[in-house]
């Protein structure tokens, strides 16, 4: 059980693999992506990708924190939420700009996150994920006897006329596009730079075995807060623009037990603890999702969530890991070669 | 790997659940019936293509599932001919102000989530070319889907979601036939209203006990204002947490307070707690009129037997309706028989929302938005040319909301609810006052 080494662990870092990851196919995937809108022009289109990297996003940033520094969380829907009301109630109730009120939703979720952080970082493994639930479903009961926050009738954002100023667009969802791209890009690259920082070695380390990375000095608790706190803030921006997006939010949208789960899912599916592994965990799961509903499920019969469920089993059973190990796998002879010495060991 | 663990057992659990919500939908999947609108494109006419986002697959599905079979049902009756049936359209093949063009319905899954709501429409509206929307089902997704069409200028006639919020947002797109919570709690009002002044009953007093959430206290707000519109005097508000394992002291309040008529908004535990301590107590009010949920739920009746004898409860739609209104047990029968569900409060609401709207494209002559939105505006059905218990359709113009929606007003008798208002429709006179507790 024990072969998830440091050294392994640098392993995704694509810097170090044969194909020239960081040089060629970065710039052309993100060039791909930048003409995507203008070459596929039907709205669903574009929403299935606004969709892969929303979830893209929250996969990411959950990967900080349970990927990198260890810690599974199932509660981010409390966060992705807290994320959407703090944007929606400052412009419903203040008319403050979504811009604005996006910092504040990262803000606010950075802010309950450290409230939750402190007590619950002392709990290990199940009992961390156990009170991360917990806490996502208090935040959920309180949205849904809230009157101030509507309810559970939920927020209605007033339509606004469209522009970049008001966050809101109605004739074409381009913009949108390109601004959960942008987001996208920025927490992937904190995440590309925490990774070969000390304070991504830190998280491995904590990862690993928390008592002997106490042993040498690291503040435990001082990091985890860190992670979570970046996990937080990315989490809660993506619940604003999923708030201006959607133009409505409830409980059960923003708050819902299914969203954390989704938000796990994707990292894990794809391969958590490593950068690209959110990514192409969204890039999967999500079209999947989107085209299975729309073109199998008009029968009423749960095709998509069959495929989804069989799909999950072959990865939790053949490469828990995720699929970026699949990939990884069949990118580098070396990586074989490693493993079938070390197996040999 | 210890930390791999946790997300793979986590995994493993959550693909199970998966698999459960998969095998616990097959049996509606299997209920499908022969799809009856392809046969229009054989002929070469035209077809006229609506679209309705429900929730047919998830936690919902059922309901999607029935409420689709209860549009392509009505899309049958359209289409087909059916000169027995006084329904709009049923007489004659298609809508012949188009040259007898079918309805064709294309359906959409949004899964009870808003954003899927959202995108589903607008797949609808600019792949499909639906040229007018019914559905969502959900209050919340059919916020969202109303957004849509409203941005992209087609009519929406929402047939089954009840929040208040949603005719009030000043759309010009959005229709609802069916009434929204507002006016079923109305029916409360209007049924106690007509008992004192027609049936002599001497009511001034009435008493809310609800649970203490978004449903109960929102219920009991709208209660104490239209008490005051409606001229009874509110002598007690009592809110109890939901769930509660005891309810005497609430009970006991009730007691003092001695209003003539208590109004519950109870889900189905709490309403049987209740019904139980009101007995203990020998609590006797004139009558108890409940805001349905908890009360009208099956297992209620089952579990509390004869206790639950005399209770009033306004409701949506009853299975006993037919035996006043023909039409609706020739409907209900032909849509049991070939599509093997019931007719029931939400297939009957999705029914009649695809022959309103069809009815307003028949007599705008087109599928232009506008002139459908147009001929929306000017419908006018009589109610015996519907399968529910309203006096007929007919959209407010600043709102969209059908001013002529009723709820019903029901009570249990013999283990059973019957209709008892509007008294036109009763099949079962109502018994008032409740019978004392000792006297059964």
């Amino acid at each position: 059980m024990a072969d998830t080494t440091l050294t392994e662990g640098a392993a995704g870092a694509p810097a170090r693999k044969p194909f020239p990851l960081a040089g060629v196919a970065v710039p052309l995937l993100a060039l791909a992506l930048l003409a995507y809108p203008f070459v596929f022009r039907l709205p669903f289109q574009h929403n299935l990708m606004i969709l892969v990297f929303l979830y893209a996003s929250l996969g990411q940033a959950w990967n900080i924190l349970g990927g990198y520094a260890g810690q599974s969380s199932l509660g981010h829907a409390a966060f992705f939420g807290v994320g959407a009301y703090a944007s929606s109630l400052l412009l419903v109730k203040f008319g403050i700009v979504p811009w604005v009120g996006m910092l504040a939703g990262g803000l606010v979720a950075v802010a309950l996150s450290l409230l939750i952080g402190y007590p619950s970082f002392r709990l290990k493994g199940h009992y961390f994920v156990i009170a991360t639930i917990v806490l996502a479903e208090i935040i959920y009961i309180l949205f849904t006897n809230w009157p101030f926050a509507g309810g559970a009738e939920g927020l209605f954002l007033p339509l606004l006329p469209e522009g970049v100023v008001n966050f809101e667009f109605h004739s074409s969802k381009i913009p949108y596009y390109y601004i959960i791209f942008a987001i996208l890009a920025v927490v992937t690259t904190v995440v590309f730079f925490v990774e070969r920082s000390k304070l991504g070695f830190y998280f491995r380390a904590i990862r690993e075995d928390p008592d002997a990375a106490r042993s040498l000095g690291i503040d435990i608790t001082r990091y985890k807060l860190i992670a979570m706190a970046l996990s937080a803030f990315f989490t809660g921006v993506c619940g604003t623009f999923y708030a201006q997006f959607v133009l409505f939010i409830e409980p059960n949208n923003s708050l819902n037990f299914m969203l954390s789960v989704l938000i796990m899912l994707i990292p894990v599916f794809g391969g958590s603890g490593t950068l690209w592994g959110p990514i192409l965990g969204a890039f999967i799961l999500i079209p999947l999702s989107e085209f299975t509903r729309v073109y199998l499920s008009g029968a009423g019969r749960a095709i998509d969530l069959t495929l989804y469920g069989l799909l999950i089993m072959l990865v939790a059973i053949f490469e828990p890991r995720g699929l970026w190990a699949v990939v990884t796998r069949f990118r580098s002879r070396e990586t074989l070669k490693w493993r079938f010495w070390k197996s040999q060991v | 790997m210890s930390h791999l663990r946790i997300p793979a057992i986590s995994l493993l659990l959550i693909s199970l659940l998966l698999g459960a919500c998969v095998s616990t939908e097959a049996p509606a999947a299997t209920t499908q019936a022969p799809a009856a609108t392809a046969a229009a494109t054989a002929e070469q006419v035209t077809v006229v293509k609506i679209g309705s986002p429900l929730p047919l697959t998830g936690s919902l599905a059922a309901t999607g599932v029935a409420s689709r079979d209860a549009e392509l049902f009505a899309a049958d009756i359209i289409n087909g001919d059916y000169p027995d049936l006084n329904l709009p359209l049923a007489a004659g093949e298609g809508l012949p102000n188009l040259g007898g063009a079918k309805l064709e319905i294309v359906f959409g899954d949004h899964q009870m989530d808003p954003e899927k709501g959202a995108s589903e429409t607008e797949r609808l509206i600019t792949e499909e070319h639906i040229v007018a929307v019914v559905g969502a089902y959900a209050s919340a997704v059919s916020a969202t889907s109303s957004q849509v069409t409203e941005r992209y200028g087609i009519p929406f006639v929402n047939g089954q979601s009840t929040s208040t919020a949603l005719h009030t947002r000043g759309f010009k797109w959005y229709f609802r036939t069916t009434p929204h919570d507002g006016m079923f709690s109305e029916a409360i009002f209007k049924f106690l209203q007509d008992m004192r002044d027609t049936k002599g009953a001497d009511i001034t007093t009435v008493a809310t006990i609800f649970e203490n959430t978004q449903y109960g206290s929102g219920s009991s707000r709208s209660q104490n204002d239209l008490a005051a519109q409606y001229g009874f005097e509110v002598v007690a508000n009592i809110p109890y947490p939901s769930g509660t394992a005891d309810m005497t002291a609430e009970v006991q309040s009730l007691k003092a307070a001695n209003p003539d008529v208590v109004l519950p908004s109870s889900y189905v535990a709490d309403a049987i707690l209740m019904v139980r301590t009101f007995e203990q107590l020998d609590f006797q009010p004139q009558a108890i009129v409940a805001q349905g949920v908890g009360f009208t739920e099956a297992s209620f009746l089952e579990t509390v037997g004869a206790q639950g004898d005399y209770i009033l409860s306004r409701e949506v739609f009853a299975a006993d309706l037919a035996e006043k209104k023909p039409i609706i047990k020739t409907v209900s029968d032909m849509f049991q028989e070939r599509y093997g569900h019931k007719m029931e409060g939400a297939t009957a609401r999705s029914f009649t929302a695809v022959l309103v709207l069809a009815d307003a494209i028949n007599r705008a002559g087109s599928t232009d938005p506008e002139a459908i939105r147009q001929a929306l505006l000017a419908t006018d059905i009589p109610g015996d040319q519907l399968i529910m218990p309203w006096p007929g359709v007919k959209f407010d113009p600043a709102t969209g909301q059908n001013i002529a929606g009723s709820g019903i007003v029901v009570q249990a008798q013999e283990g059973q609810y019957h209709t008892v208002w509007p008294f036109d429709l009763a099949t079962r006179d109502v018994v008032w006052p409740f019978p004392a507790w000792g006297d059964r």
